[in-house]
């Protein structure tokens, strides 16, 4: 079963946007961006930059042809500042020239006039100042007030949590060529192939009709090219119009890092009670979100913050509270987890405050709180199928826990300096878009008369293996061999309308529609063979590893006569199929209902050796019990958990986005942001698939897989808060993160 | 300005700008897109490739500098049609998810096994140092090296 994606990648064959080999006289594209976090616009003077040799033309927010305006969820953000700007990185000019070197060369002669005025940088002062995107969201869930003097224990505490970098390794970028007609087709670095088309038809005052996009694939999305991936291409395409030449525009990696959004920086508050068997009773939280200066995708994430606040546990009393807070940053976006991890590295930052108030291991109060089967959620769905302690007592007993804990706390009593943690931590992950309408994909599959197969589905292939996963059911709708199928380009003239490759739904929605898709195609070719073969009942026709069997015997009949007797027969060898899950709706303004068409479960062990002294750690081993239904391709499975997991641990560990006061980015390169490395991959990854046969709505029930692992992360960061106490018991550490070297010593000997 | 060099086995002539840089040669005027520019100052190493059997990132060298030298890109690690032991195992091992960091990765490989074909798991881990993945989490890559070692 051979992935030719792959083979391409490892001989250098596979082509991203900047690969594309472009049509003489292609143009390359610039963006100046603003140098100042907040002020006014006096004036952009770009005559003696449009005077230079080579540059073909500089265009600004009045050369736009239609709306000034990309924001998705809220109409808030300009493609091209006009008269305000609002964060260091914002685009106000696009230089055209004969290459990259000129275009920047002459960005550097346009003359900006801007009157400064104060940043807000810090969410809490935001809100303070009533500057949110949108009014506060409330989930709750039974009656926290009247239940704290029910409480044996009340802890109360602050945490913060940091933001990330995604560090796509592919830049965003975009191609654009005008087309006859008056269109355009872009060729995208998205993984929403429709925002793109609409954002780019928006801002032109084009149909959407005369905007085609089309997408090959990603090197690496993570949430950062949902949404704004547009403006790049929109910019291409509104150049490539103007010039009526092709436009590519591709984001230096500085600029990229200066400019775009990341995951959402958090300030919460928490105060959770707990009676004397260590239940939680009651548990109340404030997300202060900082969204940066527009609203981008942030309500939306705002909302997964609240639905997964409670982790994999149940609580009976849940009054959350979640503000999405305008600042001067660029405007954060999704990433791996759209908000989740920040919700639940609160209450587990609570759990673990609560237990040493207790003086206890913080795994006796998760292990007596995880959900059961039937309990409600605080947005009013219940836990079905619920695996959160098969899944935690898998974990315990495979990797043999008290085992391992007592080895450690062997080590520590033996090691002055370098002292060693470990953290349970279970996760619960809802899957569907929160957005309910979001939740639909269509696929279009063609049989041709040779007996190969194409399909195109909206689903974007970024690494993730959706196109391995689509080309699966194909294969095994019709029981034929993986080799005859292709996965064409994500294309908007294929598929119409798609939703963003996001919310780890890929394979869910669009693998379904293939499914659909292939089934109306077989469905035909059964009436095909019951003709060519003269039989009477088509019912009893199967196709089984590409012959055609007829009342469970092997007739002379086989796939690729079949495909063409059916095209002489005049039957139709294509079909186009639509999909949205069944059952699942939210009410906004109730804040309850079933948004999600299942919950994917799952125990992670992450042990850790922190240095006292020097600061450092290793992450010794990570050891996952997760639940992923009936995986349809363990290989790509087990490796996207791997690497959710070390990006979730580059979250809370060592990834750090640092900001000063004027609201400048100051690790905006490679070399001040640090991500993991090979030396930062734990030394032991394991990775068990817990046995679940209950069925689902995910594809052939192989569970979606994208972000859930991420949120395993947040146990190193205890892991290593629990090291650090050992080497400290005395001590009371706050709970911010990310835990730098750097954090670690200052919160040690502070 | 113009050079003369071997890229993967080929001799090669190219007239070029004299501030011209290796991965700019490469991709614009010699259509070898396989190799990748991931971070411009040298800190990722998708542009790595092998220059007189050492890796090096060509987003930092100066096209000039590859005079009289010996170079391969990823496209030059296959024989035709049948791949490196190292591609074979990148692929069987699932070293690669979104494959923008792969062609790097396979030359600071291919690099080590030049100098070491029986590296150990330290060796791989220092050869491949200054190349980031943002999607395996490494491990596959290891396994992959590894077993290429072992074969």
């Amino acid at each position: 079963m051979k992935n030719y994606d792959l083979v391409r990648h490892v001989k250098g064959e596979s082509k991203f946007v900047d690969d594309i080999l472009t049509p003489e006289g292609c143009l390359h594209a610039y963006v100046l961006y603003s140098q100042i976090a907040h002020g006014n616009i006096k004036s952009v003077n770009i005559n003696t930059a449009l005077q230079m040799e080579g540059v073909e033309g500089i265009f600004i927010a009045k050369d736009i042809p239609g709306e000034n305006q990309i924001g998705g969820i809220i109409q808030d953000e300009e493609l091209l500042a006009s008269c305000k700007v609002d964060f260091i990185g914002q685009p106000i000019a696009i230089v055209v020239a004969k290459t990259v070197a000129l275009a920047k060369e002459a960005s550097k002669k346009i003359i900006v006039d801007i009157e400064e005025l104060t940043p807000v940088i810090d969410p809490r002062v935001a809100f303070e100042k009533g500057e949110l995107i949108m009014p506060p969201r409330v989930f709750s869930l039974g009656d926290v007030e009247a239940n704290w003097d029910k409480c044996a224990l009340i802890v109360e505490g602050t945490v913060e949590s940091g933001g990330q970098e995604h560090l796509y390794l592919e830049t965003q970028g975009a191609f654009a060529c005008p087309v006859e007609g008056g269109g355009v087709k872009i060729v995208s670095s998205t993984q929403s192939p429709t925002t793109v088309q609409k954002t780019a038809a928006k801002v032109l005052g084009l149909k959407m009709h005369l905007i085609e996009v089309d997408v090959l694939r990603l090197g690496g999305g993570f949430g950062g090219k949902e949404d704004q991936a547009s403006q790049w291409a929109a910019m291409a395409a509104m150049a490539a119009l103007k010039l009526n030449k092709p436009v590519k525009l591709i984001l230096p990696r500085q600029d990229d890092l200066r400019m775009t959004g990341k995951r959402h920086p958090y300030s919460s508050d928490y105060k959770i009670g707990l009676n004397k068997e260590g239940k939680i009773i009651n548990y109340e939280v404030t997300f202060y979100q900082n969204a940066g200066a527009s609203a981008d995708l942030s309500p939306a994430i705002l909302d997964r913050t609240l639905f997964h606040c409670t982790n994999s546990y149940f609580v009976p009393n849940v009054k959350a509270t979640a503000c999405s807070c305008k600042t001067n940053l660029p405007p954060n976006t999704a990433f791996r987890g759209f908000g989740g991890p920040q919700g639940m590295f609160v209450i587990e930052a609570a759990i673990y405050k609560a237990a040493e108030k207790l003086g206890i291991d913080p795994c006796l109060i998760q292990e007596k709180n995880l959900l059961a089967e039937g309990d409600e959620f605080s947005y009013g769905q219940k836990a079905e199928q619920c695996m959160a302690k098969a899944s935690w007592e898998s974990a315990i007993s495979k990797f043999n826990f008290p085992h391992l804990k007592k080895e450690i706390d062997e080590f520590n009593v033996a090691s002055k300096i370098v002292k060693k943690g470990i953290a349970l931590m279970p996760i619960c992950f809802g899957i569907s878009f929160t957005t309910t309408f979001l939740n639909q994909a269509s696929a279009l599959v063609h049989v041709y008369s040779d007996g190969s197969v194409g399909v195109s589905t909206g689903a974007i292939e970024m690494g993730q293996g959706v196109n391995m996963k689509i080309r699966q059911v194909v294969a095994s709708v019709f029981s034929i061999k993986i080799d005859r199928i292709k996965n064409e380009t994500t294309n908007t003239t294929r598929n119409a309308n798609t939703s963003a490759t996001a919310a780890s739904s890929g394979a869910d929605l669009n693998g379904k529609a293939a499914q659909l898709a292939c089934n109306n195609i077989l469905n035909r070719l059964k009436d095909a063979a019951a003709k060519y073969l003269s039989l009477a009942n088509s019912d009893q026709i199967e196709i089984k590893d590409e012959v055609i069997y007829y009342e469970n015997k092997p007739t002379r009949l086989l796939w690729n006569e079949l495909i063409s007797s059916a095209y002489m027969q005049r039957v139709s060898l294509s079909s186009h199929a639509y999909y949205a899950p069944p059952g699942i709706y939210f009410d906004k303004d109730k804040a309850k209902g079933k948004p999600f068409a299942y919950h994917v479960y799952g125990t992670a062990i992450i042990q850790v050796a922190v240095d006292c002294l020097k600061g450092v750690y290793e992450i010794e081993s990570v050891k996952i019990v997760h639940d992923f239904g009936k995986s349809i391709n363990k290989a790509i499975d087990r490796s996207q958990t791997e690497g959710a997991v070390m990006q979730g641990i580059g979250w809370m560990t060592m990834e750090e986005l640092k900001y000063n006061e004027n609201g400048r980015l100051l690790t905006d390169a490679l070399s001040t942001y640090k991500v993991p490395d090979i030396y930062f991959a734990p030394k032991e990854f394991e990775v068990e698939f817990l046995d679940n046969p209950n069925d689902s709505l995910a594809v052939f029930n192989s569970k979606a897989i994208g972000e859930p692992p991420f949120m395993y992360g947040i146990g190193a960061y205890f892991a290593i808060m629990n090291a650090m106490k050992s080497y400290k018991p005395e001590k009371h550490f706050e709970i911010i993160s990310p835990m730098t070297p750097e954090r670690l010593l200052l919160s040690l000997y502070n | 300005m113009t050079i003369n060099f071997r890229l993967n086995g080929n001799d090669t002539s190219v007239e070029l700008a004299v501030n011209k840089r290796v991965v700019d040669l490469l991709r614009e005027d010699l259509q070898l897109t396989g190799t990748k520019e991931g971070c411009s100052i040298g800190e990722c190493g998708a542009c790595t490739i092998i220059v007189n059997s050492k890796a090096v990132n060509s987003c930092m060298l100066l096209a000039q500098q590859l005079e009289g030298c010996d170079v391969i890109t990823v496209e030059g690690l296959s024989d035709g049609e049948k791949l490196h032991k190292l591609q074979e195992n990148f692929l069987k091992y699932g070293g690669i998810q979104c494959g923008f960091c792969t062609p790097g990765m396979l030359m600071s490989a291919y690099a080590l096994f030049l100098e070491n074909p029986k590296p150990t798991v330290d060796d791989i881990k220092t050869a491949i140092e200054g190349n980031l993945c943002r999607c395996t989490g490494y491990k596959p890559i290891i396994e992959a090296i590894s077993a290429s070692a072992n074969s």
